[in-house]
């Protein structure tokens, strides 16, 4: 696997993190967008609009590194607003967060990076911890890049929270690009032997499944259901649902009833960074049975 | 009803706990933000529940647990976790932690929790 793909699959798995906490604080209000590498040479922050919220959380111990939420002050307050129950519609005007605005920010942030590592150590096989958030203020351009050292590769992708657009950027030291790109190539080594990925791809069968929605409980309450209750999911009953091919999502679609009373997907739009070899568009996937891809 | 001290570290986490638990008619009878200060509020306030954060600065759930059931064995504590913090969680419920509860949460899983603890 190429440094680029390990760190589009590393931006992914953290972005979908990032969106269940998210969804949590904020059910039906968040829009994730695509995962991008930032171009060599280019610092992510270099370019953000200010005065900025900048939420950073690092990873200890295993891993170095670290991510960076990037908000506007309005976003910031307003997504404050929305995860207290809020519309963030009617905030007075301000230039900086209060002390409880900090600390919502700051804990969204929290719980999204453990999360995010919780990902990052089902790859990895070993324990990521984070360290504790820290939000903050930041009027210039200096203020912005203290401490956000960039000597590796970094990821950015945007997301939209009850209207408040942010951006999170990911921060990947090269050292762990290459754990990353080994800890891949092992998982897929399963499959592929030692026949290099690119090569063998089309020929490898690997197992599909589609997924209409999910639901987050205590593990307590989970086996204490009895036959008859109802898991409320995340999704509403029109929206597409995903795709997933061996843990990765690849695409979106809709869940058809076949002629035989089977059930299919239809393809509609392939999620950036899933490696997949064919263009969306009418590709239609029977969930019953194997696909080589 | 019930009679509820909050420790959590991030104010936020508190107001979402205290909002929970008020609208399903409980009391909160005090608030903390570390460790050492959930001991020292336990003692002066005797409440009927106490919900406490893991993750904290100076002393952690894990410490002030330990402390407050030494202090009154039958202690009605629920745990607030985040991700990833399963082994935590269990020393907590082998230390006499009644329940626990996951971030980010639902008011009405911190509900449940505390009626259950009250049940126990």
């Amino acid at each position: 696997m190429s440094s680029d793909n390990a760190l589009l699959r590393l931006g992914g798995s953290t972005a979908d993190a990032v969106r269940d906490v998210l969804e949590m604080f904020a059910p039906g209000q968040v829009n994730p967008g695509v995962v991008a590498v930032v171009p060599a040479g280019t610092h992510p922050l270099a370019d953000i609009q200010l005065p900025a919220i900048l939420a950073d959380v690092s990873f200890v111990d295993g891993v170095s590194g670290g991510n960076v939420m990037v908000m506007s002050v309005a976003g910031a307050r307003r997504l404050a607003a929305v995860m207290m129950g809020g519309t963030g519609d009617d905030l007075p005007p301000a230039d900086d967060l209060d002390e409880l605005e900090y600390s919502a920010i700051g804990e969204a942030m929290n719980q999204m990076m453990a999360a995010a590592a919780m990902a990052t150590s089902a790859v990895l096989d070993e324990e990521v911890e984070i360290a504790p958030p820290q939000v903050r203020l930041v009027r210039t351009i200096e203020e912005a890049l203290e401490n956000a050292d960039h000597n590796g590769q970094a990821t950015t992708v945007n997301f939209s929270v009850g209207g408040a657009p942010c951006t999170l950027v990911q921060f990947v030291p090269n050292a762990f690009i290459v754990r990353m790109t080994r800890a891949f190539d092992e998982i897929t080594a399963e499959y592929a032997g030692e026949v290099p990925l690119s090569d063998s791809l089309l020929g490898v069968s690997v197992r599909v499944w589609a997924e209409l929605g999910r639901a987050r409980m205590p593990t307590g309450q989970l086996i204490n259901m009895p036959p008859g209750s109802l898991v409320e999911l995340d999704r509403e009953a029109d929206a597409p649902i995903d795709l997933y091919a061996d843990g990765m999502r690849i695409a979106t679609g809709r869940l058809l009833v076949t002629a035989d009373g089977g059930y299919s997907v239809r393809i509609e739009a392939l999620v950036a960074g899933a490696d997949t070899p064919s263009g969306a568009g009418g590709n239609t996937f029977n969930t019953n049975h194997p696909v080589e891809v | 009803m019930a009679r509820v001290l909050v420790v959590d570290d991030a104010a936020f986490m508190r107001k979402m706990v205290t909002d929970a638990l008020t609208g399903g008619g409980h009391e909160i009878v005090g608030e903390a933000g570390n460790g050492a200060e959930a001991v020292l509020r336990y003692q002066e306030l005797r409440p009927d529940v106490m919900t406490l954060d893991i993750t904290m600065p100076e002393k952690d759930g894990i410490a002030a647990l330990q402390e407050i059931i030494a202090l009154e064995p039958s202690a009605k504590v629920i745990m607030c976790s985040a991700l990833g913090q399963e082994s935590k969680v269990l020393e907590s419920i082998k230390l006499g932690a009644k329940d626990f509860v996951v971030k980010p949460f639902q008011p009405d899983r911190v509900r449940a929790a505390v009626e259950k603890a009250l049940a126990a």
